[in-house]
């Protein structure tokens, strides 16, 4: 029994006595090669690993064969490198030849060998890191930075070109955690710009051959940037300020004047105006009181009308002198005038192109009216012809189409003024005219009928163009209306032609019938002899000269001649009127009936084409 | 079987820039004839900046234009080596090689003496002296150099020089001073001149190898 259990534990111990010491004793593991590195290309260092020892103590060996041989060299210093390297020094370290190297770890078991590596020197190069890296900061006009200067490691010899070496800065701000890296070659030196002043940065600098390891970063250089202004801010701030004062500045001057600046810039525009018109009326709505202020009572002129009056003054008149007679005389007259837009004293916004002629202007207008009345017929072409001088002014356009054959003047030589007076008083004495008459001017254009005054009227030749003798056969009377506007306006002009102006000193002037009144009287008016020019002199009026008066037959009727003076000078050019046929024409006899009735309608003025010949009253017949 | 082993196999032609533990067995022939190009330039520099550096400190400026007096012959002018450029055009690739090799195996000797005699002289620059120095260490890296690629190119075996002390410059008494300078000066400039001989040749060998029919 004792036998059995001896046996027993014998064999047990057999069993578990290897197995308690079978984890130590082994062939130690492999051993690996890890890294070779060499800090200046002419020596290296190779480091290796053991792998597990297998229990026992393990020596390990290197051995390595250079390319070129077969002869297997050992491992010349395995200390100065440190544990588990091996040293090559400069003799035995090699440029043109590879290496072949293998660790060996024995221990009692046996050995184990790595796996044999190779190397070329040239390309495990690693230096150590640039060393006395300094940093120093410097001012570049208020904008510091880091000028970093370092040298390569004192190993490397670089100098010969041994070795080139590049280099690499990095920067990060103490509080910071990512650095800022620059790459700055071959140089020693290094500028780091844009700081944040005040700031304290951390500066490392690490090299690398061209075909190599970068080496580790040097040991941190630190460096405190100073406080500094940036003195481009101050600047803007600056900027900033001032023009925020000026715009304060100028905001309170608009705001001070912005009444008058509001005037300036956005003029009260001028409405519509009439005289005697109340807005307040028209508000109240109250449409009665509103008419009546519009009306004028003496409308149309009554025969209260001194009409010889009227005439006296025309006639004696003389420019520039008489002007203002005339204007003195005339201003009687106007008692009963229409309201008059244009005024002299006229206070209304409207009132543009309304000036004191414009006040005889109405009064002849009134005048002519009554003639109006009287004579229901009148031609286009005459109007027409009346018309024409107002086209000179280019006004005439905006008048009514009676006065269509308006454009065919040129542009007017006459005073701008004197135009838009005869315009107005055309316009006016057409405004008054009865719808009828106007209807009568359009409509009977061809109407034969003569006036009893048969006169044909100068017309105006604005430019330069001889008033020439409207066809008897036109309305003389609305057109001696119109003349007479024409007339009394170019009184009022300065350079008025000479008609009206003295008639009797010129011999050139003419004398038209400006109406015939309720007694028969026909009140003749010089008819401003066209001169259309600014400058014209009343003394020579182109165009025809007035018919002289040959004489008075039994019907009442008187003859005038019409002087051929300048038979080439009628440069009235109004070939499109029908009235306008030949110019300066003697015809002759404007043959004017005393009666009213008669006279637009029925009689037939002979006269010269273009001329028309004033019928006068026996008081006018002195004049030609 | 095979792809595995092919893939396994190591690559004889090595490309450059492999890691450390590359499984290059061998440097390609190019780039052991670049390095020794490049070795062969940095000696000529070197070589050449203490020439000048020796020049300006020791040689009285009168005599500095002597160079190539009777008395001061370059050692190497008895070697058969090419030295005008129809020479060098006609000789062969192998010959070059050659040439280059007896030329750094003769300075080697020279630049060692020349270290001694120059640690006689009084006030020679550290700079100086380390570059001479320098210089020596190198032409004996360069023999090697041009000892593999010899093997490699002509795949011929030679031998390294062994280094003696014995050298055909060795006395045993100084000379005089100005004679000395003027020796050390002889070497000097004669191996400027000729390593920067062995540089062109170099260059020859390796234009040759490139482009064959445009090389000067």
């Amino acid at each position: 029994m004792k036998k059995v259990v001896e046996v027993f534990l014998l064999f047990l111990l057999l069993v578990f006595t290897p197995h308690a010491k079978g984890t130590g004793n082994s062939p130690p593991g492999k051993p690996t090669l890890n890294r070779c590195r060499s800090p200046e290309k002419e020596t290296f260092t190779c480091w290796w690993e053991p792998g597990s020892d297998g229990g026992l103590p393990t020596t390990f060996a290197l051995y390595y064969r250079k390319e070129t041989s077969e002869t297997v060299y050992e491992c010349p210093d395995y200390h100065t490198a440190g544990k588990n390297s091996c040293f090559f020094n400069k003799n035995d370290t090699s440029i043109w030849v590879n290496y072949n190297i293998t660790v060996v770890a024995t221990n009692a078991l046996g050995s184990t060998f790595s796996d044999p590596v190779d190397i070329d020197v040239v390309y495990i190069v690693k230096p150590n890191p640039p060393e006395r890296v300094t940093v120093i900061v410097l001012e570049d006009k208020s904008w510091p930075f880091l000028r970093v200067s370092w040298e390569p490691p004192h190993k490397a010899d670089t100098r010969s070109g041994w070795i080139t070496l590049v280099y690499q800065i990095r920067v990060k701000l103490e509080q910071e955690k990512d650095w800022e890296t620059h790459h700055a070659g071959q140089q020693k030196m290094f500028n780091v710009f844009s700081l944040r002043s005040g700031g304290t940065y951390l500066v490392q600098v690490r090299c690398k051959p061209d075909h190599g390891f970068w080496s580790e970063w040097s040991s941190t250089s630190y460096v405190k940037v100073p406080d500094y202004f940036h003195r481009e801010k101050s600047v803007w701030i600056l900027i900033m300020v001032f023009s925020a004062f000026i715009f304060l500045i100028l905001t309170w001057l608009l705001h001070m004047n912005s009444h008058s600046l509001k005037h300036c810039i956005l003029p009260p525009v001028p409405g519509p105006k009439i005289k005697g018109f109340d807005n307040q009326l028209l508000k109240n709505g109250k449409s009665e009181e509103l008419f009546s202020a519009l009306v004028v009572s003496d409308f149309p002129p009554t025969t209260s009308y001194n009409y010889e009056d009227l005439l006296v003054e025309y006639l004696e008149v003389n420019v520039p002198e008489e002007q203002e007679l005339m204007l003195e005389e005339n201003k009687d007259l106007h008692d009963g005038c229409l309201k008059s837009e244009c005024s002299t004293s006229d206070s209304d916004s409207g009132r543009g192109s309304c000036d004191s002629h414009t006040l005889l202007m109405d009064k002849c207008g009134e005048a002519k009216e009554e003639e109006r009345q009287t004579d229901q017929e009148r031609m286009g072409t005459e109007a027409e012809d009346m018309v024409s001088p107002d086209m000179s002014s280019g006004r005439v356009k905006t008048w009514p189409s009676v006065f269509s054959p308006l454009p065919q003047y040129s542009s007017n030589t006459l005073d701008e003024q004197s135009s838009l007076e005869m315009a107005k008083q055309h316009y006016l004495s057409d405004s008054q005219f009865l719808p009828s008459s106007t209807s009568s001017y359009l409509t009977q254009p061809g109407h034969g009928t003569k006036e009893a005054l048969g006169p044909s009227y100068w017309e105006f030749c604005l430019s330069n163009k001889q008033p020439h003798l409207l066809h008897p056969q036109t309305q003389a009377r609305q057109q001696l209306q119109a003349h007479s506007d024409v007339d009394i306006s170019s009184i009022g002009r300065k350079q008025a032609p000479a008609g009206l102006q003295s008639p009797l000193l010129r011999p050139t002037e003419y004398v038209e019938v400006q109406r015939v009144n309720e007694e028969d009287m026909v009140h003749l008016q010089p008819v401003v002899s066209g001169c259309g020019q600014n400058n014209c002199s009343p003394q020579m009026p182109q165009g025809e000269d007035y018919s002289k008066v040959k004489g008075v037959d039994s019907d009442n009727v008187l003859l005038l001649q019409r002087n051929m003076m300048e038979e080439d000078r009628c440069p009235c050019e109004h070939q499109e009127t029908n009235g306008v046929k030949e110019n300066c024409y003697t015809s002759s006899t404007v043959t004017t009936t005393q009666k009213p009735t008669a006279m637009p309608v029925q009689d037939e003025m002979v006269l010269g084409m273009n001329g028309y010949v004033d019928t006068a009253t026996m008081c006018i017949l002195p004049t030609y | 079987l095979w792809p595995y082993l092919l893939t396994v196999s190591i690559p004889l032609d090595c490309r450059e820039e492999q890691s450390s533990l590359s499984r290059c067995p061998s440097i390609s022939q190019e780039k052991l004839l670049d390095r020794v190009i490049q070795h062969a330039e940095l000696i000529y520099r070197v070589s050449e900046e203490s020439c000048s550096l020796f020049e300006e400190m020791f040689v009285p400026f009168p005599l500095q234009l002597q160079r190539n007096q009777a008395g001061y012959a370059c050692i190497t002018k008895a070697l058969p080596i090419p030295s005008s450029k129809s020479e060098i055009q006609q000789i062969s690739d192998k010959w070059l090689l050659h040439s280059v090799l007896m030329l750094v195996q003769s300075w080697i000797e020279p630049l060692v003496y020349l270290q001694t005699t120059m640690d006689r002289y009084d006030g020679a620059p550290e700079m100086l002296l380390n570059k001479t120095k320098w210089v020596s260490e190198k032409l004996i890296g360069l023999e090697q150099g041009v000892v593999v690629l010899i093997k490699k190119m002509l795949d011929e075996g030679m031998m390294t020089t062994t280094y003696s002390e014995q050298g055909l410059f060795q006395y045993d008494v100084p000379p005089e001073m100005l004679e000395s300078v003027m020796r050390d000066y002889t070497i000097l400039s004669c191996f400027k001149k000729d390593a920067h001989k062995m540089e062109i040749l170099l260059k020859l060998l390796k234009c040759r190898q490139t482009d064959t029919y445009n090389c000067a």
